[in-house]
């Protein structure tokens, strides 16, 4: 059981990192927003799955609705960071941002 | 007349600059605070009001008065944002922008004329961008959800962190993110500017009349233990009962003073459209 639960943890983890290294090196607005929004959703739901998991070592009534309680954390993150990920993109191109093509400097 | 300001203000901050040098060292066990006051919150709350979450307890029973003029200080907030921004302009003369909400016509309304009453017709501004659908429909399934669980906050801050200020932050959330994934208007509708600018002092109202209440039973001020006849409970039980009656004025106060503030920055203080 804490293996599945390290294992989901440190793979949170990766996709945390990875979403924090995209963000520093992207080169624009609207590539900075894809790891931002990917990646963290990500790692969010392998992170809360080992906790919710980890919270079953005991198990009883409490802790099902204690873990129930995190999954549901994950399904509104699932449905809302997707979405201010797009409003974000959907604010830059109403705005009138161009989008970084390849040969251009960072910005 | 600014130099005598710049030595008031100057003499006031070395004042209290000296007077901070006879406060306890942070953190102090001997300070009169940690070695009268903390223990006593902590002993005696679940036998004085029998709520588990002594944060809660401290806020809205031991320091009840503070607590109330924080809930006036918000209202007051949203009144001075209302008597400094809003602006009242007559219905602008000239044409006005009807939008057909199912096929997406927009029609101009020449002046003076009326458009046949129907639902069909939502009106629009200059200045009007349509929605994203994405973001609109997503809006329209997590609003719900989210008051829900402002409601839940509210209610559950015995037990657990939350309570008037945090639930009403988050049911005024909600409304906001109403306007901001439609526009004003649609939130407008839902939410009046007339039914939010009362229900701001009801909640001040709420919790300050829950105080008077305990003085016409001959109890102190805001002695929530007065209201047990009121409630038919023993008066221990009174006192947490007392607390969630006012968590939900404060609720109530929070959540119409930040919709209200929040509708007047975005619009300018002109309440059309927003954003």
């Amino acid at each position: 059981m804490d293996i599945i639960v390290c294992f989901f943890l440190f793979a949170g983890l990766f996709f945390f990192t990875g979403g924090a290294i995209g963000i520093l090196r992207f080169p624009d607005f609207y590539s900075r927003l894809h790891p931002a929004g990917k990646l963290d959703t990500l790692g969010l739901l392998l992170a809360m799955i080992a906790l919710a998991l980890f919270n079953l070592h005991h198990f009883s009534v409490g802790t099902l609705l204690t873990s129930l309680k995190m999954i549901l954390i994950v399904v509104f993150i699932f449905l809302a960071s997707p979405t201010a990920t797009h409003a974000i993109v959907d604010a830059g191109v109403r705005a009138g941002l161009a989008p970084w093509v390849k040969g251009e400097e960072r910005r | 007349m600014k130099i005598i300001g710049l030595i008031i203000a100057i003499l006031t901050g070395v004042l209290l600059l000296s007077a901070t040098a006879d406060f306890p060292i942070f953190g102090d066990p001997d300070s009169p605070a940690s070695t009268h006051l903390s223990p006593y919150y902590i002993e005696k709350t679940m036998e004085d009001t029998s709520v588990p979450n002594i944060v809660t307890a401290v806020l809205a029973d031991y320091r009840g008065y503070d607590t109330m003029y924080e809930t006036a200080v918000i209202f007051t907030a949203g009144l001075a944002c209302f008597i400094i921004l809003r602006i009242f302009v007559r219905e602008e003369p000239g044409d006005r922008l009807y939008r057909h909400v199912l096929t997406g016509v927009t029609v101009r309304v020449k002046e003076g004329a009326k458009l046949p009453p129907s639902d069909d017709f939502e009106r629009i501004d200059t200045m009007w961008t349509p929605p994203d659908l994405i973001i609109k429909t997503v809006c329209r399934l997590l609003i719900p959800f989210i008051q829900l669980f402002g409601l839940y906050v509210i209610a559950h801050g015995h037990h657990s962190p939350g309570g008037g200020f945090q639930g009403g932050v988050i049911l005024g959330a909600s409304i906001i993110l109403l306007a901001i994934s439609t526009d004003l208007r649609t939130a407008v509708q839902r939410m009046r500017e007339k039914v939010d600018a009362i229900l701001c002092p009801v909640g001040v109202i709420i919790y300050a009349g829950t105080g008077a209440l305990c003085i016409l039973f001959g109890f102190n001020f805001l002695d929530y233990s007065a209201l047990a006849p009121l409630l038919h409970v023993d008066p221990i039980t009174a006192r947490s009962h007392g607390i969630l009656i006012v968590e939900i004025g404060v609720g109530i106060a929070v959540m119409c003073t930040m919709i209200w503030i929040y509708n007047i920055l975005s619009s300018g203080g002109k309440y059309d459209e927003g954003l």
